[in-house]
Formats: structure tokens, sequence, C-alpha cells
């Protein structure tokens, strides 16, 4: 399954200058329990789609609002030489087809 | 009597539900009036706004100019003024101007009291900024007090010197010095948001874990609400949770619209940070109370061992310049990289003949890699493309300098198999070279240990009248 195609909302922003945080919303509690339960291979994707070690991508589910966090360091800091996104709002077109 | 010390005796002779309206998350961009005058007649206990943000990038850090237009400002500060003054209720404004250094709070300052000539208003204020004393800051990096935020590096006495600004995001505690100065309305300087909400609580005893989640929430207006939105939010705390409601009928604060609010630009949903501790989000519940209504319960406050201040500082890069153009040639865009590439070249020999190279010249082409750099090159070319060219140089001079060069030559640069022998670039205007001034970059995102916060941010009283 595609993430757009199970998720209801998938963005992205800066949490602080320096980190991209990128939050994939689901509709119910299954599709929540079914990308939940694939954190492993989520964090493996984000981390070959935007050129990083796995261990600098965190992945956390939050239940409470049925959504999966992902943070990751920002290629360049917000606003500095080259950034392209000063918000980091639109980082997260390479989820969109991860496969889970 | 000042509208703090109304309140406080309010409460001391009956404790009862504190009733807390959020107007504006983004003070300047507009406050929807119908939704504040709802707010108005639910009988608030005080109105907060939150001006600011680091979000909207270095340049207005380092520039000192505020984000929204004066005008904007202006017509804002006078709705949430008036209104307080009408019920003679504490105003409480965070982040003045936007990055919340000297010339952003003397700009609010400036327009507040402009206000209060026009419309005969008189108050007590308490003003805290919040610029930090660079040798407090120089002293804190030799004693190996000061700690770098996610991936900066470690802070140096050099970085102190380059930056324009460098504000400290102040707590809770510095909004409580304010009010307990006796005043009606409290402006503060770079400000954690959830102060501007939680400080008064924690003046009247309520729990602060509450507190501080309700704070981080409704400092956002309406935006945890479906469909979010920049209306006023009233939230109404007791001693074991809040109650959310947006003065917007059409906005419905419900469970989940509520829970996700809290991963909305943090990385971590499960707590909200203070610089005398944090709120721990992990046993919350969220329960609907009708379909417009939401009850929250359950955070914890877990009190940092020493206070600490996050830091924020820019510093000017240079100067500005960009040229502004499209191409619809396929070979020119399929090319581009070698074409920016060469051009780059040309424009070097040309303007270091007699000058170093001092400047940085790069190129954007939207449609290809202007929003982000893929791993992979696109699937399909696009049939048409926007080019950016940005030059960063030490003068507007120069910068102006080199972007005119580089329009010339990349105009006219021949690639191999070049076919439009007459222009590469099709401009919508002419001059197509933009000049856009002072270009900064955050050089401090740290945290800095501090002992006495009021010696180093004291309250500084203005009576208007």
């Amino acid at each position: 399954m595609r993430l757009h195609s199970m998720a209801k909302v998938i963005r992205s922003k800066n949490a602080g200058p320096c980190l991209l945080t990128l939050d994939i919303m689901l509709p119910d509690a299954a599709t929540f329990a079914y990308v939940a339960t694939r954190v492993g291979s989520l964090r493996r994707q984000v981390a070959e789609r935007y050129r990083l070690s796995e261990n600098q991508v965190i992945v956390l589910p939050y239940e409470p609002a049925l959504a999966v966090k992902i943070t990751l360091p920002r290629e360049t800091m917000s606003g500095d030489v080259g950034d392209r996104d000063v918000y980091g709002a639109q980082q997260h077109a390479p989820l969109l087809d991860i496969d889970l | 009597m000042t509208a703090i010390a109304r309140l406080l005796d309010d409460f001391g002779r009956r404790r009862r539900p504190l009733r807390s309206l959020g107007a504006s998350g983004q003070l300047g961009y507009g406050i929807p009036t119908p939704a504040l005058e709802r707010g108005l007649s639910r009988a608030p206990d005080m109105i907060g706004v939150d001006m600011g943000s680091i979000d909207i990038g270095p340049a207005y850090l380092g520039s000192g100019k505020m984000a929204p237009t004066r005008v904007g400002a202006k017509r804002d500060l006078r709705k949430v003024l008036r209104a307080a003054r009408r019920l003679d209720i504490p105003l409480i404004i965070g982040s003045a101007g936007s990055a919340g250094a000297r010339p952003h709070l003397q700009q609010t300052l400036e327009i507040l009291r402009e206000i209060a000539h026009e419309d005969e208003l008189g108050f007590r204020m308490a003003v805290v900024a919040s610029d930090v004393p660079r040798g407090a800051l120089r002293q804190a990096i030799a004693a190996g007090r000061v700690r770098p935020m996610d991936t900066m590096p470690p802070l140096t006495e050099a970085d102190v010197d380059a930056a324009a600004h460098i504000v400290g995001q102040l707590g809770l505690e510095a909004f409580r010095r304010a009010l307990e100065a006796d005043v009606d309305v409290v402006v503060l300087g770079r400000a954690c948001d959830t102060g501007i909400f939680a400080s008064i609580p924690a003046m009247l005893g309520f729990p602060a874990g509450i507190s501080m989640h309700m704070a981080k929430i409704i400092e956002c207006a309406s935006l945890c609400c479906v469909p979010g939105g920049r209306d006023s939010i009233l939230g109404v705390l007791d001693d074991h949770g809040f109650e959310l409601e947006s003065m917007a009928p059409e906005r419905r604060a419900t469970p989940s619209s509520v829970a996700a609010h809290s991963l909305y630009e943090q990385a971590d949903p499960y707590e909200v940070r203070e610089p005398s501790g944090r709120a721990n989000l992990r046993h919350v519940t969220y329960q609907a109370i009708d379909d417009r209504r939401t009850r929250v319960e359950g955070a914890t406050f877990e009190p940092a061992e020493r206070l600490s201040l996050k830091l924020e500082g820019a510093s000017k890069l240079g100067y500005r310049a960009l040229l502004i153009a499209g191409a619809a040639d396929p070979h020119f865009i399929e090319r581009h990289q070698a074409i920016f590439a060469a051009v780059s070249r040309v424009v070097r020999d040309l303007v270091c003949e007699d000058a170093v190279e001092d400047y940085r010249l790069g190129f954007r082409l939207y449609g290809v890699d202007g929003v982000r750099s893929w791993a992979e090159p696109p699937a399909h070319l696009p049939r048409e493309a926007f080019v950016m060219g940005e030059c960063i140089a030490p003068t507007p001079e120069r910068a102006e300098e080199v972007i005119r060069t580089t329009k010339q030559y990349l105009l006219h640069h021949g690639y191999e198999g070049r076919l439009s022998t007459a222009g590469n670039l099709a401009f919508p205007f002419t001059p197509p070279e933009v000049m856009i001034g002072a270009a900064y970059r955050f050089n401090v995102f740290h945290v800095m240990d501090v002992d006495d916060m009021a010696r180093l941010f004291p309250v500084e009283v203005e009576t208007l009248s």
C-alpha cells in the first residue's frame, strides 16, 4: 500500500530551523495500526529518499491523533545560503509513494 | 485598580475556572472581528496574542523588521487593546514585532502608544526586552554553559560578535514578573508562546502541566479545530483540565483535531518545553463535550534541573540580488546544469578581473529542482521552467553587478546543440534583476543556562494616560 492512498494528511514543516518534521495522519485505527507496525520499513525508506542514514531519522507513532511523525535534520538550515524551502512546507513529496 | 489586580482580587474572593481568550496566533495578519466579538461576549478573564515565531526565517530577526506590515500590526493591536480596556482585563502580548528583538519591541510599543493617544486609552504597561546581554553570553560560553540545539555547531565568541541581534525565548517566569508589576498590559520581546497563557494560571495556582498544555494550544487561536483557522478561541481552565471552544461557529474543537495540534511544528508531540521545565503529554485524554467543544486532562509538569534559555541570533550574510526569467527550450532545460556552471565561470572571469571572488552565485530551475534537491532526476522534463539566479555579495552594488552580468551572459550563452540563438530566456518584465537588500542567516540557535532571569531581563513599567 502506498502512503498517499492510506493517509488523509501528509505534510512537512520546520521544527525549529535545523529540523524538518513530517506528519502522516491516518483515517482510522486500523490504518494507523498498519503503518505503526511498519515503522522499521518506513524509516528505511525515508532515510533512502532523503539521503540520510537511518539513525538520523526518528519515526514516532502518535496514537492520540492516529498519526506517525517523522523528524529529520534539514539539509540546509532554514533560510541559509542554498536553502530552497524556508518554512519546510513542501518537503513531503518523497513520502507520497512510499510502499508499506 | 489595574486589570491584573482586579483579576487576582476576584479569584481571592471566589475560586472559579479561568477563561482565556486566544485572540490571534500571528498578530498583524488580521483578527476576524466576529469571532473576537463573540469571545468578548463570553466574559474572558484575559486576552493573549502571539506575534512571532522562528519559522519565518532569519531576515526579520537580523534586520529588525516586522513580518506583517505596520498598518496590519496596528489594526490588530488596536482591536485587542481596545477589547482588553473595554472589559478591563489583562492583555498579554508575546514575541513583539515578529522576532522579538529590541527594534521589534520598540516598533510594537510605538504602535501601542499611538493607539493609546488616538483612542484616549489609559493603562499601565509592563515590558520585558529579551535581547541577551553580549557580556553575559560571552561569560556563559567561557564557562561551558551554552549548548547547541539540534544540528548546530558549538557557539563561539565570533558568532556572538557577528550576530545582528540575539534574543532569548523568555518563559512564563518573565510574563509573571511583568504581571506582578501590577499592570493592565504586558509586552514581551521574544518569548515562549506558552508563557502568554500559562503565566496567570501560575499566579492563581492552577496545575502547571495542564496550564502549559492549554497555553500551547490556544496560542495558535483556532488552528486546533476542524476546519483549522485563525479565529479567536476560548480556553476554560480548572484544576483538573481545560475546555476548548472556537469562537467561530463553523470551527469545531474535536478530540482528534485537538490531539493532532500537538504534532504541529514540534519534533515531539508528547511534550511542551519551557525554560523552567516541560509538560509531559503522555497520559493526556481528549473528550468531546459536544460536537464543538473538547475537554483535555492529564498533562503533568516536570521541572527542569536548571533554568535555561533558548537563544536565537541572526547574522548578516551580505546583500542579495535576483534574476527572474523563464525558459521553454527543451535543450536549455535539459542542459541547465552545465549551462549554469559555464555561465558562472564566464561571469566570474569578468567581474573578478579587477576584484576578488567575494560573492556567491547560484541558480534554481523551478519545474526541475527549485523546491528541493531530489535524489533522482525527474522522469520527464517540464515544457516550461522558471529560472531564478541568486547572488549574495558583500555590498548591494557588487550583488547588482554580478546579477546584471549574469543576466546578459545567461541570455546569450551558446551551448552545444543550441537552436534558439537569439536568446535563452523569457523575461516577464524588465529589468529582470531585483535587488532585495540584506540577507541573513541564523548563526545562534543554542541553549544557555541562566541563574537569574530577572537580572538579565528586567521589567520596565510605563504608564499611558
